[in-house]
């Protein structure tokens, strides 16, 4: 007979186990697409296929794609655009998400739904209108164009809703009674609380704005304003598809997000309210 | 901080101006060229249009500005959401298109198309340029751009194996089969070789229907107007090729995958036949282990003519509604089809030059003297029907593989070529009347 304890460590072990394994199918094409970006163009057509590159000092291909796409002003670009897209999505967001959390007025759950609709409505139905819109708005060709279409997101609005939904309420009218007013007690309580959230959503909504290709494309015309997705076309054909340089674009432009991820990791997972309560 | 800029900003912007108008008087025509050619190619086509503006366009006072719009299908988007947005002048001058954006440059309002563009200017020989080429960018009988990029499908052999086995290149299926029999049975390395591997699918049963002189389905292969039937049940040119392609493959000359470059590479495949895109890069991977032979696109029967429909990209030009703009743009595109830079773009790229004159290039010589290979597509476009077009059909990916699922089912479960005229004619045929009912 197996005991209580015995069985909970194994159940332990194994859902490690289960946890190891999915993360390394997830983190695999990564680590491939990165080890790529060291590969010759004839390591890449040897079969049976290689997982590791003959070596780590090879830098042809980085040196090749810099030489051909301007990564650095094509990142700049990205880093802009997404920069100010996520800064003011999450503004809007909190500033939203504080209304239908905390203040009662008519129409809030229609209100709420409407916008929980718009999270339904694939983006490319809207490409056309959003252009149609940014063209007349005189905004093509700008960096406010293309982020302007990110400023209001449901999905930021509605994860923050929620998490300050969980936010105890003794706590909002503690700081009520000692004359802390809304924007006070958003910006000095609520934000600092809940700032694993705004964090985790700020990586999220970077990441995707960063990796934004389409849109970009539409609203820009010309070569300077392009951002880093576009430049990683540029190295690539429909004749001939050129893995190594391809790979080699894409581990230079996965960079910041990497970096922003390090940076950012430690607030990814914090419960700051554990303990505001106790006594 | 922001004073102390204001002031700078605008003093520019006054020196700006000032240029500007100093200059008013002998002003170049500014044009803007879109075009989807990366990698290489893109690098070769930002060559080109700087070369443009440094000769002809100083003499002429033309400025062009090339911008890269992303691949065919996004710049097509891109074209597509300026045209419903209406904001007509963001369109370009010029801008490279393939077959995704045909339609939508007819229907657009805004063409300025390359018949307009040869009324204005008769000296323009037009004959230059590969009719077949050409015939890929008519729509309604109009002539709508200049060809730019084209590739077509040819055939690539390995010399040495063939040689070695006492067998010239093979022109027809049945030669294919001949080949097969004298091969040796393994590589050096033990691995299995097989004279041909291929399914037909779309674009490859599109040649060779064409080879019969049929098309594959109606309205030209869908080139006019939406195709929304078979054209090649009746005819008997289906049958005809199902007949020959199940004979290859019961004599064990074919495998009916997709054979690839790496397979033909590493000796395990005599024969393949793919875009002749690929040649530069096949030269380079084969590197000196086998010599590599090119030849014509194999024909179904001995009767049936020779050629591979063509694919690629072509100019085609918008009315800006300024003539002085329509005058640079027509330069622009001829210049890009003029013998000297389809001769060099070829020899960089192993695109098929559009300019039959490019064969009087030195770079082009050249080339096919170090490079014999380079000859073939050229001169199979030289003699490959006008008529045959590549087929464009609505329900693309669902045809595509219904075509390949039928005949490997034929050749796997042995049914009779009857029987799978008759699965195919109602499953895809279905297939393009359920698209018709759909997008009416």
């Amino acid at each position: 007979m197996m005991g209580v304890r015995q069985r909970s460590k194994l159940v332990g072990v194994l859902v490690q186990v289960a946890a190891l394994g999915l993360g390394l199918v997830i983190i695999f094409p990564i680590v491939y697409g990165i080890f790529g970006a060291f590969k010759s163009a004839a390591e890449f057509s040897a079969f049976p296929p290689t997982f590791w590159p003959g070596s780590f000092a090879y830098t042809q291909n980085f040196r090749d794609a810099l030489a051909r796409v301007p990564f650095l002003r094509y990142g700049l670009n990205s880093l802009i655009v997404a920069t100010l897209g996520t800064t003011v999505r999450l503004l809007f967001a909190v500033l939203a998400a504080f209304a239908f959390a905390f203040y009662n007025f008519r129409f809030k759950k229609a209100l709420f739904l409407v916008i929980l609709a718009t999270m339904m409505l694939p983006g490319d139905t809207l490409l056309v209108t959003n252009y149609l819109t940014v063209s007349r708005l005189g905004l093509l060709d700008t960096y406010l164009g293309m982020a302007i279409t990110s400023f209001v997101g449901a999905t930021q609005m509605f994860m923050l809703r929620q998490s300050f939904l969980t936010f105890p309420r003794d706590l909002r009218d503690a700081g009520f009674i000692d004359g802390c007013g809304d924007l006070r007690f958003l910006a000095t309580i609520l934000l600092p609380i809940t700032k694993p959230v705004l964090v985790t959503l700020f990586v999220q909504s970077f990441i995707t704005m960063w990796n934004a290709y389409l849109w970009p494309l539409l609203v820009t015309n010309t070569n300077q304003m392009r951002t880093i997705q576009v430049g990683i076309t540029m190295i690539t054909s429909f004749e001939d598809t050129n893995y190594h340089l391809v790979l080699a674009g894409v581990t230079l432009s996965l960079l910041p997000s990497f970096l922003l991820f390090l940076i950012l990791r430690h607030n990814l997972h914090r419960n700051m309210t554990a303990g505001a309560l106790v006594g | 901080m922001t004073k102390r800029i204001l002031p700078v900003f605008l003093a520019f912007v006054m020196l700006l101006a000032l240029g500007m108008s100093a200059q008013a008087s002998s002003q170049p025509t500014a044009i803007v060229f879109w075009h989807s050619m990366s990698d290489e190619a893109g690098v070769l086509v930002e060559k080109f249009v700087k070369d443009f503006n440094d000769t002809i366009g100083k003499e002429k006072q033309i400025t062009v500005e090339a911008v890269f719009q992303g691949q065919y299908s996004d710049a097509t988007t891109k074209l597509n959401s300026v045209l419903t947005a209406e904001t007509y002048d963001q369109l370009p001058d010029v801008m490279n298109l393939d077959a995704t954006g045909k339609v939508a440059y007819f229907n657009s309002g805004r063409a300025y198309t390359l018949d307009d563009a040869l009324k204005a200017d008769a000296a323009y020989d037009i004959g230059q340029i590969q009719p077949i080429t050409l015939n890929n960018w008519e729509f309604s009988g109009t002539k709508l751009g200049m060809p730019f990029a084209a590739s077509t499908s040819i055939m690539f052999y390995n010399k040495t194996m063939l040689d070695a086995a006492g067998v010239k290149a093979p022109e027809t299926f049945q030669d294919i089969i001949d080949i097969s029999a004298k091969l040796p049975e393994k590589t050096a390395d033990g691995l299995e070789v097989i004279a041909y591997s291929v399914v037909p699918n779309t674009p490859t049963l599109a040649n060779w229907l064409g080879q019969l002189g049929s098309d594959m389905v109606n309205n030209k292969n869908g080139s006019e107007a939406m195709a929304t039937e078979l054209a090649c049940i009746e005819n008997g040119a289906l049958a005809a090729f199902l007949t020959q392609w199940k004979a290859m493959y019961d004599a064990g000359a074919l495998r009916n995958v997709a054979g690839t470059t790496d397979q033909f590479v590493a000796g395990q495949l005599a024969i393949l036949t793919t875009s002749s895109s690929n040649i530069t890069s096949l030269l380079e991977k084969i590197g000196g282990a086998f010599e590599l032979g090119t030849g014509y696109y194999p024909k179904v029967t001995p009767e049936a003519h020779f050629g591979a429909t063509v694919s690629g990209s072509c100019l085609v030009m918008f009315d800006k509604q300024d003539d002085a703009r329509k005058a640079a743009a027509w330069e622009l595109v001829k210049y890009l089809a003029s013998p000297q830079v389809q001769a060099e773009f070829a020899a960089a790229t192993g695109y098929v030059p559009v300019n039959a004159g490019a064969q009087d290039v030195p770079a082009y010589q050249e080339l096919v003297e170090k490079h014999p290979q380079y000859e073939v597509p050229m001169s199979q476009l030289a003699i490959t029907p006008a008529e045959m077009k590549s087929v464009t059909v609505g329900p693309a990916k669902d045809f595509y593989y219904a075509i390949q699922d039928n005949i490997a089912m034929m050749l796997d479960e042995g049914l009779s070529v009857e029987e799978t005229v008759e699965t195919m004619a109602e499953e895809l045929g279905g297939l393009l009347r359920q698209y018709e009912q759909a997008n009416k």
